[in-house]
């Protein structure tokens, strides 16, 4: 009996998305302000919940689509889609984040496929999501392949993040993907 | 020069391309690659019919763009080539873009052309880390190009652009001052 057999996979716990609401700033903090999960993200962790606040005004709240990933209502990382600016009105990006604690259980693959669902519902013309992985993110490049993007190249030195251009693996999924 | 002399200079081609910054006394020249149909196909504008509209259009962006130069061919404009940076987010990134005039294609310039901005990009540009070109699938010239100057073909996005109202699969190429 190998190990996989002998333990068995926890179940991934029911998730929901909702919009913010201000309140959420201390849960916000949970993962803004820990540098394991900011580690591939352009900013620094949060230190103060007062610059949170103003995060979760000026940018999540009238963002197009900008959702909480939560646990009995509770939100344990967020999710976003993003259409590109311009013409290219057809195709959106997908960021997520997780707080640390909830890695490894599944939750943010139910996330994204419950986020892919209703971006292809909501957003008019949608027909491209696409999602960026840095190239030592192996954990979040197995994430979007789990929830069905297929990868379409590396891209060199395509971001700058903190200070660094680095190779990031491009991910789509189409409409015509959609199961 | 005895008549000999001027035979084979005459038979050599002169072939000199070079790059230059716009002048609006180039619209004649620029009006040939933009109100010709076997070109405007490739990208995202419709021929221009007017002149007039290729000054307006110089004036408003050929002129004020950040980086864009006329390849000459011999002194004279035959196309243009540029190189915009992407967003605030991505300042290590600029695109880069040319068009030549059909009558001139296959005969290496475009691949010139991109060998002179190849060349200095890096210098001019501060702090920029790639140079990245996307080219529709269909556009077998374009990537020849490309991959004769060196650059890496990363993938096909597919259904990334919309070129003339049609959703359309995209190669990815870039070149980083790594691959010199």
């Amino acid at each position: 009996m190998n190990h996989d057999q002998k333990h068995q996979k926890p179940k991934t716990p029911t998730i929901t998305l909702r919009k913010f609401v201000l309140s959420d700033v201390d849960a916000f903090m949970s993962w803004a302000a820990d540098p394991r999960v900011t580690r591939f993200q352009r900013r620094d962790p949060y230190d103060d919940p007062a610059d949170a606040l103003a995060y979760i005004t000026t940018h999540i709240l009238p963002h197009p689509w900008y959702r909480a990933i939560c646990i009995n209502n509770t939100p344990v990382g967020s999710i976003s889609v993003k259409p590109a600016a311009g013409e290219d009105q057809h195709r959106a990006s997908i960021g997520y984040r997780l707080a640390y604690d909830y890695w490894g259980k599944g939750i943010a693959t139910e996330a994204l496929k419950l986020t892919i669902k209703a971006a292809f519902e909501e957003l008019d013309h949608l027909e491209r999501l696409e999602a960026i992985a840095d190239v030592d993110n192996p954990a979040s490049q197995r994430v979007l392949e789990k929830a069905g993007f297929k990868k379409e190249g590396v891209l060199r030195k395509y971001v700058r993040l903190k200070g660094e251009s680095r190779d990031m693996v491009m991910f789509s999924f189409l409409v015509s993907d959609a199961v | 020069m005895d008549e000999k002399t001027s035979e084979v200079n005459q038979s050599r081609q002169f072939h000199e391309v070079t790059l230059r910054e716009f002048e609006l006394t180039d619209v004649d020249d620029y009006f040939v690659w933009a109100s010709d149909d076997r070109v405007s196909p490739w990208w995202r504008w419709d021929t221009f019919t007017l002149k007039e509209d290729v000054l307006a259009f110089m004036e408003k962006t050929v002129l004020p763009h950040p980086w864009m130069r006329a390849i000459c061919l011999n002194g004279r404009p035959v196309g243009a080539i540029w190189v915009t940076h992407r967003t605030a987010e991505h300042q290590c990134c600029a695109e880069l873009g040319y068009v030549i005039a059909s009558q001139y294609w296959g005969r290496g310039i475009a691949t010139e052309a991109v060998n002179l901005v190849l060349g200095t990009i890096f210098g001019d540009m501060e702090g920029l880390e790639r140079l990245e070109a996307l080219v529709l699938v269909q556009n077998v010239g374009s990537q020849k190009v490309l991959e004769k100057a060196g650059f890496t073909k990363e993938g096909t996005l597919k259904k990334y652009l919309i070129h003339k109202g049609k959703i359309s699969d995209m190669v990815m190429y870039s070149f980083i001052p790594a691959d010199n």
